[in-house]
């Protein structure tokens, strides 16, 4: 059976201008993937996690032939990359870019026609594949309004519709879920997960980990153009196992979570501000050994601590152990 | 062992998706009533400006002098034919231009272009939609515009001006190719459009024969051919002159056009394109 998605070493440069005043800019070059090898199989739900920036994004418009990569080589549905790209097309469901990509003087339902028109499908099969889509996705009483009436979730929904009008084995949902409500969101995974129980192969990217470790076979961790860690949710867990997490929660000052990265006996650390509070995340192999000597560190340099938590970890911790940031860090950056 | 086999699209599959996108954009500008109506009444003031600035001017001989310069004195059909031909090839250059742009900012643009649909094909629907939007709109305003200044529009060979207008159509749309592909690239349209406009207005006589240009920029100008499509439909239905003294003359130069233009123009865009998919991508504005 043909492997859904075989990446190997797939590297992207791209140049952007530096503005330097009003008519001056210098050229840099940037490197968005820096190598990516992954293997998805069939019938699995594959998650890509990483800030804002870690290459999710360029990746995924490589793989959907929006992007030329500038080298490493990569089979989709078993056709090559650059070589094959519109069958690769032709066998891929896209949601990329959320509520956009969608035509908004347009009804839902001739949104869909249309995009089934230009997957290639014969007229009766458009209509009666957009009636299925939109059944499935219970569409059907905003289907015949024009998609500007539509509510922000709404339009989200239709886009995913849309990625499914060519029943394709393959579907690449970037961010589905952004701008979506709690419940909206837990439907769109419900749904995906259904798809998936019925055959098909889903690439998922996502800044929120838990959303990964609910739904997800296997992720991928990116990280400034490079997959820095990939496995079952239970694997990456598992591979820091013999670390526990600790998390700290008061007014943090910035040279209290500094000193606490150079004590013995910790892994790694990372803080975050969540409602003009600090919360300090820290890796270590022994919570009872670094505690004291952790809370009298901290003190010593002005913290003033509300919360001790030792907690189970989670992807987000694995993040923390592989690069010593947090998410919510990157993706506020 | 199972593999996904894939079938390309066949001629029909493809006319079918290029059919589409005609569609999707005419159900769209139906969604814009008044935006229509103004296409109808914009080249009827253009033209009337000119032709009232010549009855204020000449008075009772304005059609004598005019017809001593342009070869009729049928000034108000002369002015209605320049601005309504104009007004369908700006009308080729902005839809083209407007569609790169309008889809790079609202991100349909990426969406079309993860479909298997080639771009060719899509650039074939746009330019279906223009031209059908275009045409129409100019004959229904070349018709009201005789009714308002009462001429007759029925006069002439109307079936050789109409050939005159579909086979320029095609070079035209050429040369909008090599346009979009500008907007692609530099990701903006407006201040392009506007010179361009300009610059064209001025180059294929709207108001006035090319051969009252000076040699160099009458050299240029012919080398454009909304020069030949305007001077033919003249000539079809005012007889004011082939460039070249026959129909079938002037009507050759725009086949010779049709061949080139099209395929250059595609070219320059379909290279702009896979520039952009080697940098940051098309969608990035």
């Amino acid at each position: 059976m043909t492997t859904p998605v075989k990446i190997d070493n797939l590297q992207k440069v791209y140049l952007t201008k530096k503005r330097q005043g009003l008519f001056k800019s210098s050229v840099r070059e940037v490197e968005a993937l820096k190598g990516v090898s992954l293997e998805i199989e069939r019938g699995e739900i594959f998650g890509l996690l990483g800030p804002n920036g870690a290459g999710k994004t360029t990746l995924i418009k490589c793989l959907t032939t929006l992007l030329l990569p500038t080298n490493g080589r990569a089979w989709i549905n078993g056709f090559e990359l650059t070589k094959q790209d519109d069958a690769i097309r032709s066998t891929v469901g896209c949601m990329l870019m959320g509520e956009r990509g969608l035509y908004w003087k347009l009804t839902g339902r001739e949104n869909l026609v249309f995009f089934g028109a230009l997957y290639h499908l014969p007229p009766a099969e458009r209509a009666r594949r957009a009636q299925t889509v939109i059944e499935r996705l219970n569409l059907g009483e905003i289907a015949d309004r024009a998609v500007e009436t539509y509510s922000s979730g709404q339009k989200m929904k239709l886009a995913f519709a849309k990625a499914l009008i060519n029943d394709a084995p393959l579907l690449i949902l970037d961010e589905p879920t952004n701008t979506l409500d709690l419940p909206s969101a837990r439907e769109l995974r419900a749904i995906v997960r259904d798809l998936n129980e019925q055959g098909k192969t889903v690439i998922y990217t996502t800044h929120i980990m838990a959303e990964a470790e609910t739904l997800c076979d296997r992720v991928a961790i990116i990280d400034r153009g490079e997959v820095i860690a990939q496995g079952t949710v239970a694997d990456l867990k598992e591979s820091i196992s013999q670390e526990t997490v600790i998390r700290l929660e008061g007014v943090i000052p910035t040279q209290a979570s500094t000193a606490v990265s150079g004590l013995t006996g910790i892994t790694r650390s990372a803080i975050t501000s969540v409602n003009g509070h600090n919360q300090l995340t820290v890796v270590t192999p022994s919570q009872t050994a670094v505690l004291p000597q952790l809370i009298q560190t901290l003190s010593s340099h002005g913290a003033i601590l509300q919360k001790i938590t030792p907690e189970e970890v989670t992807l987000e911790d694995v993040f923390i152990a592989h690069t010593g940031r947090t998410l919510a860090e990157d993706t506020a950056q | 062992m199972t593999t996904l086999t894939y079938t390309p699209p066949t001629f029909r599959n493809k006319l079918s998706a290029a059919l589409a996108e005609t569609r999707l954009r005419l159900i769209n500008v139906t969604r814009y009533p008044g935006q229509l109506v103004m296409e109808f009444i914009i080249p009827i003031v253009f033209a009337a400006m000119p032709m009232l600035l010549g009855q204020a001017t000449a008075g009772d001989d304005a059609a004598a002098n005019f017809a001593a310069n342009t070869g009729t004195a049928n000034y108000v059909a002369y002015l209605l034919i320049g601005a309504n031909i104009f007004s369908i090839v700006s009308s080729a250059f902005w839809h083209i231009a407007y569609w790169v742009r309008f889809e790079q900012e609202t991100g349909t643009l990426e969406a079309v272009f993860v479909t298997p649909t080639s771009s060719a094909v899509l650039i074939a629907g746009v330019s279906m939609y223009s031209a059908i939007r275009s045409t129409g709109t100019a004959i229904v305003a070349f018709m009201l515009g005789c009714l308002i200044f009462r001429v007759n529009p029925f006069q002439g060979d109307i079936i050789l001006a109409l050939l005159f207008i579909f086979v320029g159509l095609i070079p035209l749309y050429g040369v909008a190719f090599v346009f979009g592909a500008v907007v692609l690239k530099i990701k903006e349209s407006q201040s392009v459009l506007n010179l361009m406009q300009w610059l064209v207005s001025f180059l294929m006589g709207i108001f006035f024969p090319v051969a009252v240009l000076p040699p160099f920029l009458r050299f240029i100008a012919q080398l454009f051919p909304p020069t030949w499509m305007v001077n033919g439909v003249r000539s079809a239905l005012l007889g004011v002159g082939f460039f070249l003294e026959n129909w079938y003359l002037d009507m050759a130069v725009l086949w010779a056009f049709l061949l080139f233009a099209p395929l250059f123009g595609f070219w320059v865009f379909n290279r702009t394109q896979s520039n952009l998919r080697r940098n940051q991508g098309i969608g990035q504005f």
